[in-house]
């Protein structure tokens, strides 16, 4: 329903819907292939000079929330370019990366997609993540947080061209971060 | 248990043998918190982290938290993070900067300092007889520093720091504090293991598992560095079966092989340092220029230059000489371990060199460290077999080397050369005994002195 003609949505209106849908189906795509381990297929999302960043969130008295999550040139749990994405995509497929042999389960659900800015070139959007993971017969890890993303428009679809990965916990309630967020 | 648990039982440094028990009988772990953890010397922080009044950082020692904050007069406290009234935390905050500290409680009122300052209905409710100078925060018995690094024992009879951490300590922290100005970055890394503590440390001086655990981050080029696909100086793998039947291809790279010679250096107390020698480690990839100025090699002294494997300060502190930083493994229980990530780096080191030192430690360690992804499971698994009752009759082997170790003294330093052995861990068990049996200090020293063969 619209506001403006109370009949039919503007042009303006379902453009945003339509874009709203594409960014939102590819990042279902992107979570069906990285639930199903195409690890190759998804680091081919990601632009050349993508950054993947995941800081270190520290709790903090309310008046300094401003320092709760460190900074690109400060501690990180991930500060990888593509390049080193790459590395990791060639361990996981190596044969010899036990911790992913034999394979954790996961469950990627992506909610809350929001559009919080768009440049025509490039969109920078926020979304929430429920990352589970079941391992072995008896492990059980589960991630919620939000990504900031810069999505690049190519080609009718997107690249990933910078993800941001902020988790809710300070002290990290898992013994490794062996998979991809 | 109600019977004394008979220590000695536990731990054979002649037969090179372990019982399983002390990875999950919680009885050895609450004599650990007490004989261990409640007497050593333990890391807090570093002077970096808190140079301001007022700054603090919430650190641990055994189960007792503790802040650490720097006073007005620029020295350090450390105090226990419980409030003298009903034993509520006074501070809730992993960092950052404090006028005071408050319970939440009842609103009794701390000094940085840890002194009482305000109680609420001081004169209504307590007719203004309660002694505010008998319940400041209690203070950790002793704190002291050695080149920024800050430590903290609950026992006020402890010999001083320095001589605690001996010639072998002091040279595991020399390790990080001669690559210059040392400040710790922003961030520190913590997740939880869930494997008993010890296998996180005797991990470190384990430089037979890197190319089976971390072949996959050597070969695929996961440390950032080009695959290493040169033939290694390659150890003896027959009898490595993958179990798809084929053979497992090894990479080269600079820390494996058989060629390659390692030191291990042995200390009182149970220190140790474990690992390559810093010709045989040589890593063109990693920052390794500080070894050759004039103040590192005095430092080091002629001994210090040759090491560059692993150093941990009994118990807990690992330093990692490649990547300069020092890793905490904090016991929560028998079957839980904390791992805390300190990075450290030369304050006037170009902003270049500093990103890339920040890069290759988030990296290599950590959770998402494509070095240490791997080794967790492997301990999980391990504490995990150690509940079995017929599993845990399955002695725990460390007899690689055993009895061949000869012992060099020179430079007030204790050293066995030759290849990769078990001698590192060895020494930390046989140490860990020593402790467990409440010995004093004195008798502690004498029977954690290294012999002459091990």
């Amino acid at each position: 329903m619209s506001a403006e003609t109370g009949l039919r949505p503007s042009e303006e209106r379902i453009a945003a819907m339509v874009r709203q849908y594409e960014v939102e189906r590819f990042y279902y795509d992107e979570a069906a292939i990285l639930d199903a381990h195409r690890y190759d297929e998804w680091l081919g999302l990601f632009a050349e000079d993508a950054n993947y960043f995941m800081p270190i969130r520290r709790t903090r008295m309310q008046r300094e929330t401003d320092k709760e999550f460190t900074q690109p040139g400060e501690m990180a749990f991930f500060c990888d370019t593509k390049s080193l994405l790459a590395g990791r995509v060639a361990k996981l497929k190596s044969g010899r990366s036990w911790a992913e042999d034999p394979p954790s389960r996961t469950r990627h659900l992506i909610t809350n997609v929001r559009i919080v800015r768009d440049s025509g070139r490039e969109l920078e959007v926020e979304s929430n993540f429920h990352l589970y993971r079941t391992r072995l017969n008896s492990e059980e890890s589960s991630w919620i947080g939000s990504r900031r993303d810069v999505l690049r428009r190519v080609e009718g679809s997107f690249q990933i061209a910078d993800r941001k990965i902020f988790l809710e916990q300070t002290v990290l309630l898992s013994r490794n971060l062996s998979n991809f967020f | 248990m109600t019977t004394p648990i008979a220590i000695d039982e536990l731990v054979s440094l002649e037969r090179g043998e372990i019982d399983r028990r002390i990875y999950s009988d919680p009885a050895i772990f609450e004599l650990e918190m007490e004989k261990i953890f409640g007497r050593a010397w333990l890391f807090l922080c570093h002077e970096s982290q808190i140079p301001e009044p007022g700054d603090f950082f919430q650190s641990v020692m055994g189960r007792d938290n503790v802040l650490v904050v720097r006073q007005k007069d620029g020295t350090v406290k450390a105090m226990l993070n419980t409030c003298a009234h009903r034993g509520n935390a006074v501070c809730r905050a992993e960092e950052g900067n404090a006028k005071s500290f408050l319970c939440t409680y009842h609103g009794w009122s701390y000094g940085i300092d840890g002194r009482l300052l305000g109680v609420p209905g001081f004169k209504t409710f307590y007719n203004g007889q309660l002694d505010k100078t008998q319940h400041g925060l209690a203070q950790v018995a002793q704190v002291a520093s050695y080149k920024g690094f800050i430590f903290g024992t609950h026992d006020a009879t402890a010999p001083p720091l320095e001589d605690y951490l001996g010639a072998t300590g002091r040279l595991g922290l020399d390790l990080i504090a001669a690559r210059g100005e040392m400040v710790v970055v922003p961030g520190i890394q913590k997740f939880i293991i869930d494997c008993n503590w010890k296998f996180a440390v005797d991990n470190l001086f384990d430089w037979y598992h890197p190319q089976i655990t971390h072949a996959s981050a050597f070969q695929t080029g996961a440390l950032g560095t080009e695959p290493s696909r040169a033939p290694a100086e390659k150890i003896d793998m027959s009898g490595v079966n993958m179990d798809t039947g084929a053979a497992l291809d090894l990479p080269g790279m600079g820390i494996i092989g058989t060629k390659f010679d390692q030191v291990v250096v042995l200390g009182e107390y149970g220190h140790a340092i474990g690992g390559p020698t810093a010709s045989s480690s040589a890593n063109p990839d990693f920052e390794n220029a500080w070894r050759s100025t004039a103040q590192a090699r005095e430092v080091l002294g002629p001994v210090g230059a040759k090491v560059a494997g692993h150093p941990n300060i009994f118990p807990t502190s690992w330093v990692t000489s490649v990547t300069g930083q020092l890793s905490l493994r904090i016991p929560r229980d028998p079957g839980h371990t904390e791992i805390w990530w300190f990075t450290l780096v030369d304050r006037n080191l170009p902003r270049e060199t500093r990103d890339f030192m920040v890069t290759v430690a988030s990296r290599v360690f950590g959770p998402g460290g494509v070095l240490e992804q791997d080794d967790g499971e492997n301990w999980a698994q391990a504490t995990m077999q150690t509940r079995g009752i017929a599993s845990r009759r399955v002695k725990q082997q460390l007899t690689m080397g055993l009895g061949q170790g000869r012992i060099i003294k020179e430079g007030g330093l204790a050293r066995v050369e030759g290849l990769t052995s078990e001698h590192g861990q060895l020494w930390t068990y046989h140490s860990w005994a020593q402790w467990m049996k409440g010995l004093s200090w004195d008798e502690l020293r004498q029977a954690t002195t290294p012999g002459e063969f091990i």
